[in-house]
Parts: structure tokens; sequence; C-alpha cells
């Protein structure tokens, strides 16, 4: 499915003293199969922008295409479930939507709600357990009694259980160990890679969207200030100083190293076990000469 | 969600209104609804609905945004209106309507009640309006501290309110969270039985209950861990304390009072 946001701006509480515009005409497009990230200063608007795709917020202005849906405040009774199973949402901390007794129940929740036939919920539940990488005996546990990383697992489980076309993650990594973050990053990129799933992260990691986002959008004060691919973003370091954001560690240690020893090592998406390869190569001959 | 709750929700300023102490204009508000009661004739209505409109204008608010704000109660003050009307056989017929008689006593009646409802409500919203809730808890605190000499635990009910106070803006953002993350899953509050709806709930409450308990857990702890014990010997960052602008505010008050006292 692919995303188009025409001249959108979406205002919050409008006609209150309260009201507040939130996005200023947004233009973007997002292709399927893509991995984009959207970056961008704390209250620039991400969340907001990602309750667009599936229709929890309607745009004030513009309008919003998604596959076959046009979402605006003129077409505002059709009927959103269809665009909801399509479109995931993995909310920010998610761990906070679990309610049911057991984990089999919370995951099976989002398919019940869409009609999925019975036959087919408990190896849809399977697949999205093993998915996340947990074992099948949390299922008959209650989500309360996992530790917080188990939780946001389950939670995640019962969005990919859905089997979306798109997924859309606000900050899924928020509050976990380093490790933690690596594990579930990995995850979705992987499920980005062999399902050809249109993926669109919000982070505050500019490490995330440099390693793992095809396109990246910097959001500022509502507005796209900046597009393109990480390289192009990342060679501005300036104009993302403005919107309030670091360049990932990597780019900056290269960066240094490139200065400091008149080098010219790049980063083409490498792990850091094959970088730190090379930087080590060069220095050794730096040394020679 | 929010667009529905403004009824009364605090809208900060620096208006002469939003600056008085919150003890003046929780006296004023309560001897204020007490008073509309004794208002008997059209030029003591108008006399108050005069001091109504003053107000409105001192707080600097928008007088559309206020009128909207209390949407909800429209309802009941016309609901009251066409209750009298209907109720109240007194006086020559105005109207016939096959046997229904419309008295003009009803008429009469049913606009004075609605409209003293009407005062009543919109004064007291100006209060929540323009005062903070830690300011009204305070001042309430402040004005029942008498009461704490026969054992009324007057500071734990204030800490209480404003607890309270303090987390419903806290759990409605939450349940909107929540309620979001629910209709990504296919949760449909709009559409199905009453029976589906009812059911639909049960996702949203839950969540909110558990986050609700956890955040006690964590406030009391935090309060221990910051010394809390209770009123005794506790100061305050805040003091109250009246100004000449409160004075003066409450010598015009009376003023006022009196006038109406004679145009009744
Ligand atoms: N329900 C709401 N009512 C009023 N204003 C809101 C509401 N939700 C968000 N806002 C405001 O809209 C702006 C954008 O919020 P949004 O949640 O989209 O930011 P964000 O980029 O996701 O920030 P963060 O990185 O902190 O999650 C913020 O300034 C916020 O205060
Ligand atoms: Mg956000």
């Amino acid at each position: 499915m692919d995303i188009q946001f025409e001249k959108v701006s979406y205002t919050y509480q409008v006609n209150t003293p309260f009201s507040y515009q939130a996005l200023k005409d947004i233009n973007l497009e997002i292709k399927t199969g893509e991995f984009v990230a959207i970056v961008g200063h704390t209250g620039s608007g991400k969340s907001t922008l990602l309750q667009h795709i599936n229709g929890l917020l309607l745009p004030t202005e513009g309008r919003v295409q998604v596959g076959d849906f046009l979402l605006s405040r003129k077409n505002k009774r059709q009927d959103l479930k269809k665009l909801r199973e399509k479109a995931g949402v993995v909310f920010q901390y998610p761990e906070h939507q679990l309610f049911e007794e057991t984990v089999e129940r919370d995951i099976s929740f989002g398919l019940k709600n869409f009609q999925v036939p019975a036959d087919e919920i408990q190896t849809r539940i399977m697949d999205a357990l093993e998915k996340v990488h947990l074992s099948e005996d949390v299922l008959a546990k209650s989500p309360f009694e996992l530790s917080g990383g188990q939780m946001r697992r389950v939670a995640i489980a019962g969005v990919l259980a859905m089997n979306p076309e798109v997924l859309i993650l606000d900050e899924p990594t928020a509050g976990l160990d380093p490790k933690g973050q690596q594990d579930i990053m990995n995850m979705f990129n992987h499920l980005h890679k062999t399902k050809n799933m249109t993926t669109i992260l919000v982070t505050h990691q500019m490490n995330h969207a440099l390693a793992y986002a095809d396109h990246i959008f910097v959001l500022a004060d509502g507005s796209v200030q900046m597009e393109g691919t990480p390289k192009q973003i990342f060679s501005q370091a300036d104009e993302l100083k403005k919107a309030n954001l670091d360049m990932p560690d990597v780019l900056s240690l290269i960066k240094r190293i490139n200065q400091m020893f008149g080098t010219d090592i790049a980063y083409e998406r490498r792990q850091p076990a094959a970088l730190a390869k090379e930087i080590a190569e060069r220095l050794r001959e730096n040394k020679r000469l | 969600m929010k667009s529905f709750m403004i009824i009364g929700q605090f809208v900060p300023g620096n208006s002469m209104v939003h600056r008085l102490d919150p003890r003046s204009k929780l006296m004023v508000i309560f001897t204020f609804v007490i008073i509309v009661f004794f208002a008997n004739n059209s030029v003591s209505y108008g006399w108050l609905t005069l001091f109504a409109l003053i107000l409105i204008l001192l707080t600097k608010l928008h007088i559309g945004y206020i009128l909207k704000g209390i949407t909800p109660v429209w309802f009941l003050i016309i609901f009251t209106f066409i209750l009298h009307l209907i109720i109240t056989k007194e006086g020559p017929v105005l109207i016939d309507i096959g046997g229904f008689a419309i008295h003009k006593g009803g008429v009469l009646q049913g606009l004075t009640i609605s409209w003293r409802f009407f005062l009543l409500v919109l004064v007291t919203s100006l209060l929540t309006l323009t005062t903070s809730p830690m300011e009204i808890t305070d001042a309430i605190e402040e004005l029942l501290a008498p009461f704490k000499k026969i054992k009324v635990p007057v500071h734990e009910l204030a800490l209480m309110m404003s607890i309270s106070l303090r987390f419903i803006p806290t759990l409605l953002d939450e349940t909107e969270k929540i309620s979001k993350a629910q209709a990504s899953r296919g949760v449909d509050l709009r559409t199905g039985s009453i029976k589906d709806r009812v059911y639909a709930i049960v996702p949203l409450l839950v969540p909110l209950f558990i986050s609700a308990f956890k955040r006690a857990e964590d406030l009391a702890m935090a309060m221990e861990a910051r010394g809390y014990r209770g009123s005794e010997g506790r100061t305050k960052l805040r003091q109250l304390q009246f100004k000449k602008l409160d004075y003066m505010a409450m010598i015009i008050y009376l003023l006022i009072i009196l006038i109406f006292f004679s145009l009744r």
C-alpha cells in the first residue's frame, strides 16, 4: 500500500483556547516495501503524523491516501476497520494496552475483532510468537506476570498476528535495555526484509534511523524539514542541529577519525566489527606513512 | 475526547479575576450561589446578570468560549424551563393547544428558575476557568482550617482532592492513548449492538485501572521518599495572601450585595 500525504495540517482542540497546530502542510510519500524513519525533536508531531496513517486522526486540512483509502474531513463516514487491519500500529509503550487474562487471548484479541476464521487463529498466534522470539510457555501465562521486555514482545505479537501490510512503529524500543533494543530492531528489520513489509519507524535514535531506514523524514515544529536517504540527511550536520537532532554515533566517530588521521573511511552500513577492522587497517597504514 | 471536557477547564491568564486570591473568589462564589435565590423581581435579576456580565468581561475570556463550555448544562436549563412551563397552572391562559394550556405563571416561573440556574452555572464556571485546581484546593484547605479543631481531616481531604484533580488530565490522556491502541486492534465503539459496545469497554478499563493503581503506588512511594508525613508541621511554598486587589474587590462586592437587597 502506497501512502501519500497531501498538504496535511492537523490542529488539536480546534476552536478552543487550547488549540494547537501539530502538523503544518505536510507532503510526503511512502512507497510499498520501503523502510522509512521519521525523526524529530520531542513535540515535533511524529506521533500525530503516524495516527493519520490508520485513520485514528483525520487531517484538519488536506488528505491522506493509504492504498485505496482516502482519508479526509469530507470522507468521515467510511469503514476504517479494513484499513486498521492492513496498517498495524505498535504504539509507544505498547505493553500498556495488554488486558486479557492470558497472553494467548491477548494476542488473538485483534484477530477476533477482524473476524479471522477460528481455525486460522492458532497458526497466526504461533507465527507471531515465533517472530517476536517468545516460547510457547508464555501463552498460558497472564501478561502481567511477564517482564517488561516480554510484555512488549507480547504486545508486538498482537499487532504482527494481524499480518499487516504496513507496520507503523512509534518508538518501539523506548525504555528497553541496549540488548533488548537491538533484538527488537533486528526483528523488525528481518520482517521488513523477508516479508517486504512497509515499515514506518518513529525514533529518537539516529543510530537506528541510520542503520535500517531507506528514507528519512526529519520533522521540526510540525513540518517536514528535511527528507532523503540516510546518507543525504546525515551529510547535513548543520541542518540536523537546527532540528535539535544529533549525528549517529558511528558517523561522528568516523568523521573524527577521518579528520585526525586524514583517512577517508566511509560507513556503508557495515556492522561495527567490519568497520573496526577497516579502521584498524587504515590506522596501521597511516602509521607507516 | 478532550474537546467535550471543557466545562470550567482552567484557562491560564493574567486578568484581574485570575490574580484575585482564590479564597476571595471562593467566598464570592459561595455567597453568590445563596444570594441568587433571593432575587425576586426583574430588577434584582437584572442586577445579578449585570454583575455576571462584568465578571466575564474582567476575566478577558472569550464569551463564546464560556457559553460553549457550559453546553451540557444548556440542555438542563431548557429542560427546566419546559418543565415549569407545563406544570405551573397559574395566572391567565396564554395559549391553549387542544386542551393543553400554557399559563402566564408558567412562563414566568420557567423563565426565572432557568435564568437562576443559568446564572449559577455561569458564575461557578468562571471560578474554575480562572483558578487552577491547586489554588482551589489550597483555598478550601485554608477556609476550612477552623474545622480541624473538631477533628475534620481537612488537610487529608484537600490532599485527596488535589491529587484527584491533578490526575484527571493524566487519566484522560491515558484513556485516549489506550482507546487509540485498541481501536488499532479493531475495537469499534461506534457500531455494533449495545452488548458488543459494553464488552468493548473492557479492553479500555482494565489497562486504565492497572495504570491508575501503579501510578498511585509510585506516587505514595515518591511522597514518602520526600518525607511526607501528613500536615503536622508542614510549611507551604505558595502562601495565600490577601492583597489590595482582594480588599477592593470585597468592598465592591459588598456594595453590590447591598444594592441588590435594596432592589428587591
Ligand atoms: N491530545 C492532544 N491535545 C492537544 N495537543 C496535543 C495532543 N496530543 C499532542 N499534542 C501536541 O501536539 C504536539 C505534537 O505531539 P506529538 O505527540 O505528535 O509529538 P511527538 O513528535 O510524537 O513527540 P515525542 O517525541 O515526545 O513523542 C505536541 O506539542 C503536543 O503537545
Ligand atoms: Mg510521540
